[in-house]
């Protein structure tokens, strides 16, 4: 049956060779898409231990998205701070955060504002200086810069990086490294990021450590309550960045769809072709004893063939599409945002199968209920 | 796959061809054309010669007798089944066990060797490579093909072809063997070759079933039918 159906394909090896080139394209830009939310999700999975908060107290929640603007009075830590024996809170540190954005995406940063005395450290517990210092107490006027960040932005020691029109910083310390999102961040003194941002006395967020990053759950609730405001986890955060990501996901599968669908036509309209050429061979089998389900699964499975080569060559083209996108990526943000994940590379192989059973059944039904004296033009 | 025995098919088997007021009508505009008038015969062993001019029914009459159209009335019985009453695949099983054919033109499947074509009966009917090799090369062989088996359809002469359509239908050692105008389009030393190959299954007490027009390949059969305008007479 699979050298009938090898066979069956290499009859008309050109025309062969384009439809598989079809699905090739269709899968690879299916999993070039995919593979986008499963890089970032994976970012997301790998580093959120290390660089979050265990619960950050806002105004409204992720409904502002990543930055949220700074609305939140900063009494709101002295509140917290009273509670800090009573929830097991080991810190408290204030957050402003404003994303400096550009029309070149490589000229983007994320400015980040936390108190000098506290240090980076107090949120981001993974980043290592790499020239210059850290913050200290007494810093004002001064930033350190993410890797990425000193290398779009042409940062180096002694550089001054202009916030607004009024407003300048001086770069004391250039970030090692580290493969995460914090590399394209610019922490500066939470009065300078104050002063500039025109919001004195009044921060994005709250973070918050505790003794027990179990407890987060319970003492988000509870803080939320007493001070009525919105206090979310770092789970939180992942099941809102996931859920956000499946939208995505599903608005990039939708597009993919469309190739999909036009891989799918050009399978059936293959397969349909071969059948109407062999139509006197397809009666010839039937008349020497094949039963019609032999000839309907000889047509399924070149039909499945097809796909799955195309499958596969989609998943190898993909993969090159992937080191494409992370060779931008790693160049712009010092992450990899395109993954081929091990379910992503199952639903790629699952889809081009499920592509060739559904392009194969019209013409595998017309092939299995031809008249043996119409074929074999006995008529 | 089929759920023929493979063992059935390597069983010399001689079974009774009959048609009981076999007929065949068409529709046509308001009213009915008439292929075939009712006939009852029984196919004595060896072979029967079909002759008649065209569209004089004959290829009507094989087409009822190999199943692959269905009566207006009577039936076709092999042995004790009316093959008209079993399902699509049932007829498919029993043309596997029970029948060779041999077309006017060979009919091979044009990607497979000569070898791989005589062997295809044997796969449907799940005999174990090795042994379908085997006797697949004996019938190669058998029509003096022994170094063209793995020749495509396409790589052999029309008599060679042809030939190899033989072995395909003999493989399977069947009871019946139809053949339709298996000369028609060979020259006279290949369809000497192809009749010679034909009268031995018949000599073996097969049932062959020569469907021509000539008159002189006619005359090689052991009975003659003949049929005009759908109706079939038994020529002494």
């Amino acid at each position: 049956m699979w050298i009938l159906a090898r066979r069956g394909l290499t009859r008309r090896p050109i025309r062969t060779l384009l439809t598989t080139l079809g699905i090739v394209v269709a899968v690879a830009s299916m999993v070039i898409f995919l593979s986008l939310g499963e890089g970032i999700r994976k970012v997301f999975n790998d580093e959120l231990g290390g660089i979050g908060p265990d619960v950050q107290v806002s105004l409204s929640g992720f409904t502002q998205g990543f930055a949220p603007q700074p609305n939140l009075p900063q009494s709101t830590v002295g509140d917290i701070e009273k509670l800090a024996p009573e929830l097991g809170i080991t810190r408290v540190t204030p957050v402003i955060m404003s994303v400096r954005g550009s029309l070149d995406p490589s000229q983007s940063a994320v400015l980040y504002g936390l108190p000098a005395e506290q240090g980076i450290n107090a949120v981001f517990s993974n980043v290592a200086i790499a020239q210059g210092r850290l913050l200290r107490a007494g810093d004002s006027g001064v930033a350190v810069v993410g890797a990425k960040a000193s290398t779009n932005l042409k940062l180096s020691l002694g550089s001054t990086l202009r916030l607004n029109r009024r407003s300048a910083v001086k770069v004391v310390g250039i970030l090692a490294k580290s493969g995460g999102l914090n590399d394209s961040f610019i922490f500066m003194p939470l009065v300078t990021m104050q002063a500039a941002e025109g919001a004195q006395n009044r921060v994005s967020m709250v973070a918050v450590k505790l003794d027990d990053p179990k407890a987060a759950r319970r003492v988000a609730d509870q803080l939320a309550k007493t001070l009525n405001l919105e206090a979310q986890t770092q789970g939180d955060f992942l099941s809102f960045a996931d859920r956000a990501l499946k939208i995505s996901d599903a608005v990039r599968f939708g597009i993919s769809l469309i190739s999909l669908i036009v891989g799918g036509l050009a399978v059936t309209n293959t397969v349909m072709m071969g059948v109407f050429e062999r139509t006197r061979e397809f009666g010839t089998l039937r008349a020497i004893g094949a039963r019609p389900g032999f000839v309907r699964e000889l047509v399924l499975t070149e039909s499945l063939l097809l796909s799955l080569v195309g499958g596969v060559g989609g998943l190898l083209l993909g993969l090159v599409g992937i080191w494409g996108v992370n060779l931008y990526t790693q160049n712009l943000a010092g992450f990899d945002a395109a993954a081929l994940t091990p379910r992503l590379t199952l639903l790629a192989l699952v889809i081009s199968l499920l592509l060739g059973l559904i392009a194969g059944l019209l013409p595998a039904r017309s092939a299995s209920r031809l008249s043996i004296n119409e074929a074999l033009g006995r008529v | 796959m089929s759920a023929v025995s493979p063992s059935a098919l390597l069983v010399t088997s001689s079974i009774q061809l009959q048609t009981e007021a076999l007929s065949r009508t068409y529709p046509s505009g308001d009213g009915q054309i008439t292929a075939l008038r009712p006939f009852s015969h029984t196919f004595a062993a060896g072979m029967t010669s079909v002759v008649g001019p065209s569209g004089s029914g004959k290829s009507t009459l094989l087409n009822l007798l190999a199943g692959f159209d269905t009566p207006s009335s009577g039936a076709v019985r092999v042995g004790d089944t009316d093959i008209h009453s079993l399902s699509e695949a049932g007829r498919a099983d029993f043309r596997l066990k029970h029948y060779g054919f041999v077309f006017q033109s060979h009919n091979l499947v044009a990607i497979l060797s000569a070898q791989e074509n005589v062997e295809f009966p044997l796969m449907l009917a799940g005999v174990p490579p090795r042994e379908r090799r085997e006797r697949a090369r004996a019938l190669l062989s058998q029509v003096g093909l022994e170094g063209r088996t793995h020749h495509l359809p396409s790589h052999l002469s029309g008599g060679e072809a042809q030939r190899v359509a033989i072995a395909r239908a003999l493989v399977g050692n069947p009871a019946v063997l139809l053949a339709d105008e298996p000369t028609g389009n060979l020259d006279t030393r290949s369809g000497e070759i192809i009749l010679e190959l034909l009268t031995r299954p018949a000599r073996e007490g097969k049932t062959v079933v020569l469907i021509t027009h000539d008159a002189d390949v006619a005359a090689l059969a052991d009975h003659h039918l003949r049929v005009r305008d759908g109706e079939v007479t038994v020529e002494r």
